[in-house]
């Protein structure tokens, strides 16, 4: 049942490209209304972080049989959906819209003291719950001691940058705060570090505070990041759907925007992008109820590893490659990959994060992501280009937003993401056919090549080639440019250069020219 | 199925006006997919795993029974695999009870302050009864046999404590003081003889006397390792001096300095480590007054010199030196190439270099970035192989 659905799904969204080119009226799609079934009765389900390792550390979840993704439009692009919107790349947002990022208001309103719902005191990264005097709830997370600014910046940039990117991700605040604004409401309770649940109490409160950064002036830095409208559901796999939501149709490992989150991570360092930073929520109205995806939890990205400094191995090599173990082990430690002399500034508020050694092509998550490993050339060169969008100045505007005391982090910070953006973009823009923004402007086909316009590379030489489709038989025949309009309904360009070939298909429709297919 | 794909296959490339859109497809094969809805299934290792992790059953294990603890691993050097629990009275007062697999046990009551007063005093207050029934013995000096291994059974009652002040991030100072009170008889019966078979008894000073020291002294410690559990930066800098007051005779009055140096050189962005620790033992007693034999110090065994026995080497005085290249083969796990020289000594001006017993071996530590939580060593001597599996780090 699975692989027939995922067959027909194949068939009919993707197939103009694998077999010989068929649109549909409403191609290209720009919205995939993955919200239009009520979803009645879908699951809490949460997942086991050690199991998420094992089965894909030591095996292969998911359809690894190399194909294109499923849920792209007959130009080569994602609709937007309850997974992603189209923002920065496609939409360009303002410097003031990408600063804003996801946020609605100012975070938790210090008007009146914060009630302490919830509290974890285990383990090593301690936070809060809390309800603010307009009753909205926020999770509170901290900085490691040893690195004041840190993990709270990476948090507000990342989200900002996902959010840009077209994700969905919560609204994360950074906020300064006194032990007074703090009051454990009556009815809370906590699991302790041996696992059993009590009362909260404000000692509490105070045994937590104690664990982390306080700045000169007696107040604490925190990320407040709003719980996300909805019922909780979750978190996703990045293989396979969810069985019970009707809406979820394409396997998530063939899905564009999850493959092309390999590129995303690799530029932000964010190495716990796995299922389990990931969140399912019930979203809409009764009647209108839908599943909306969402990534969380960016306090593993840039420099920080959320409770210290990024592990030097974060980026280079999964947790667990037992190849690289044995030769490791076989020769003394005379053998190892390049990662082990990485130098890093001595800057505590950035910890790891650099761009002289940055590989995208050979960056990894902490273990195998699925939709990652089935990432194709044509993903991650979708996601190189949204990540060139991003212009030096608006780079430095989200770095802002992470309110690093020193300058110089700061500087280096953005310096080091623009560094590796243009890595990306030499990696993946200017090593394949890069012509692309295909447009008709007053009945002629224009595009560019991205490559050169970012100054990655040189502009090749290229050659186009007319074709008229015949609306009856399919055969193609070729036309001349200046006399396209008048030949058929729908034409072809072929755009050869020695990059390949890319095949623009363009369809008239009530006198209007119209792209309605790209191929590369 | 298959008439689908032909169907698809076969239609001509032309934008058909009575089909549907791509939009409707796709909502019928949504449509499709709801007249199969299932909630989702967790396989039987997730059902373990995800019950063990929402159960907090760890942590519940940890944490005890109503207060109790469990305690698993060796309790003393040489006693094998050892067992018992801890109940925790309050947060500052504990009570534990150990045995282990050789017959040794250990009974303690513990009060300990990390903070009182102000931040920068620190105390502790213990209370132990040990019984080790088959404590090694070879002899006294640099030059015993391996075949000369003999027993003897050593039980002590003490109470003590130390109290402190930190007097920077990293440096502690002190005194210590308690009462110890130590028997020697014959143990239990092992496959080694008993001391008496093999050593003439009188030769083995005060085995036939229960003496009780008063001791005293004070201690300087300075700790700039990174991760005291599996540090990889940094170094410790510590010495105490004590003072054995024989409070029966007065005839085995001793004082003793323990001084240890550890130091850590870490390379490839601490993926490597040179780890090198030295330490020693001095004793020092007037000229009418003796040393127990079974208080001098001890060389040999997982803690200083492996592929050596526990206990293999006793004498006033000790030197030993350690020098491991530690590097990560995974995330878990370091390895090390390890090597050991130490000496036993009855006067520091007897050390020699020539005269240093050495080993030398390899070991795996499981570990995570804080601490060791297992390790497996194994050292190689003149007198064989020998595998320690250990819970915790070497140094």
């Amino acid at each position: 049942m699975k692989q027939a659905l995922a067959l027909t799904i194949l068939i009919t969204f993707i197939v103009p490209s694998a077999l010989a080119q068929t649109f549909r009226a409403d191609d290209p799609v720009w919205v995939d209304n993955d919200a239009a079934i009520d979803v009645k009765h879908v699951a809490k389900h949460k997942l086991n972080d050690q199991y998420d390792f094992m089965i894909h550390a030591f095996g292969k979840p998911g359809d690894r049989v190399p194909k294109r993704a499923m849920n792209i439009n007959t130009l080569g692009e994602v609709p937007d959906s309850s997974w992603f919107q189209n923002r920065h790349a496609l939409r360009r947002m303002s410097v003031e819209e990408l600063v804003r990022g996801p946020n609605s208001g100012n975070g938790p309103s210090m008007e009146s003291p914060w009630t302490v719902i919830g509290a974890k005191t285990e383990g090593i990264t301690p936070g809060f719950r809390i309800r603010d005097g307009r009753g909205d709830v926020y999770f509170i997370k901290f900085d490691p001691p040893q690195n004041p600014e840190m993990a709270t910046a990476a948090e507000v940039i990342s989200t900002k940058f996902f959010y840009a990117l077209g994700y969905n991700v919560p609204e994360n605040y950074l906020a300064f705060f006194t032990r007074e604004q703090l009051v454990a409401d009556r009815k809370a309770v906590m699991t302790d570090g041996t696992g059993r649940e009590r009362r909260l109490e404000e000692a509490d409160l105070d045994v937590i505070l104690k664990r982390v950064h306080r700045s000169q002036d007696g107040k604490y830095r925190a990320v407040a990041s709003r719980q996300v409208y909805g019922i909780p559901l979750g978190p996703f796999q990045y293989f396979g759907t969810r069985p019970d939501d009707p809406n979820d149709i394409f396997p998530h490992e063939h899905r564009r925007e999850l493959r092309g989150l390999r590129v995303f991570a690799a530029w932000l360092n964010h190495d716990d992008s796995r299922a389990i930073n990931s969140l399912d929520v019930l979203a809409g109205e009764p009647g209108l109820r839908h599943v909306r995806h969402y990534l969380i939890d960016f306090g593993s990205t840039l420099g920080s590893g959320s409770v210290s400094a990024q592990k030097p191995r974060a980026g280079w090599e999964y947790m667990w490659e037992p190849g690289n173990a044995l030769k490791r082990i076989a020769t003394l430690g005379l053998w190892d990959k390049n990662w082990i002399q990485v130098k890093y500034p001595d800057l505590p508020s950035i910890g790891r994060f650099e761009s002289e050694w940055f590989d995208p092509k050979s960056w990894k998550p902490e273990y195998p992501n699925p939709a990652f490993v089935n990432a194709t050339d044509e993903d991650t060169y979708w996601a190189a280009k949204i990540v060139m969008a991003f212009t030096n100045e608006e780079i430095r505007a989200i770095v802002k937003t992470g309110q690093l005391s020193d300058p110089i982090a700061e500087t280096y910070l953005a310096d080091t993401l623009i560094a590796r953006r243009d890595k990306i973009g030499r990696q993946w823009l200017a090593t394949m056919n890069s012509f692309d923004h295909f447009r008709i402007v007053e009945g002629e086909l224009e595009f560019e090549h991205l490559a050169s316009r970012l100054d990655l590379g040189p502009e090749p030489a290229y050659q186009t080639e007319w074709f008229a489709i015949d609306s009856v038989s399919g055969t193609r025949r070729p036309v001349r440019r200046e006399d396209f309009q008048r030949e058929a309904a729908l034409f072809l360009v072929e755009l050869t250069s020695s990059a390949g070939t890319i095949k623009v298909h363009i369809r008239e429709r009530d006198g209007d020219l119209q792209i309605v297919g790209v191929d590369r | 199925m298959l008439a689908l794909v032909l169907t698809m296959l076969l239609v001509p490339p032309q934008q058909p006006s009575d089909e549907l859109t791509r939009s409707e497809e796709l909502q019928l094969a949504r449509e499709e997919k709801a007249q199969h809805l299932e909630a989702p299934k967790r396989s039987f290792m997730e059902k373990g795993l995800y019950e063990v992790k929402e159960r907090k059953l760890v942590e519940r294990f940890q944490a005890g029974f109503h207060g109790f603890h469990p305690l698993i691993g060796g309790i003393a050097k040489g006693s094998g695999f050892g067992f018992g629990t801890s109940y925790e009275i309050s947060d500052r007062l504990k009570a534990s009870a150990q045995v282990s697999m050789k017959g040794y046990q250990k009974y303690e009551v513990v009060f300990a302050t990390p903070r009182f007063l102000t931040d920068r005093l620190f105390a502790e207050v213990r209370t132990t009864y040990r019984s080790n029934p088959e404590e090694a013995f070879y002899g006294l000096g640099n030059d015993t046999r391996e075949e000369t291994r003999t027993h003897y059974g050593l039980k002590d009652r003490s109470v003590g404590g130390h109290a402190g002040i930190r007097l920077a991030k990293n440096v502690k100072a002190g005194f210590h003081a308690g009462l110890v009170d130590v028997t020697v008889d014959q143990g239990r019966r092992s496959r080694s003889p008993f001391i008496g078979e093999m050593f003439e008894l009188a030769s083995l000073p005060a085995f036939d006397t229960q003496l009780t020291y008063l001791r005293t002294g004070v201690f300087f410690d300075v700790d700039t390792r990174d991760e005291p559990g599996n540090p990889r930066d940094g170094g410790r800098y510590a010495a105490k001096w004590s003072s054995f007051r024989d409070q029966n005779l007065g005839l085995y009055n001793f004082g003793q300095l323990d001084a240890e140096v550890q130091h850590y050189i870490p390379f490839f962005n601490q993926r490597r480590v040179i780890a090198l620790r030295a330490k020693a033992t001095v004793t020092r007693t007037n000229d009418d007054q003796t040393i127990p034999f079974y208080m001098l110090p001890t060389l040999g065994g997982s803690e200083d010199l492996r592929g050596f026995a526990d206990f293999r080497f006793r004498d006033k005085n000790l030197v030993i030196v350690n020098a491991e290249y530690r590097w990560e083969a995974f995330s878990a796990l370091d390895v090390a190439l390890f090597a050991d020289a130490g000496q036993v000594a009855s006067k520091v001006s007897d050390f020699r270099i020539r005269d240093m017993h050495t080993a030398a071996g390899f070991g795996f530590r499981f570990n995570t970035a804080k601490k060791v939580f297992y390790r497996v060593d194994v050292g190689f001597s003149r007198e064989g192989a020998r595998v320690y599996l250990k819970f915790g780090n070497v140094f």
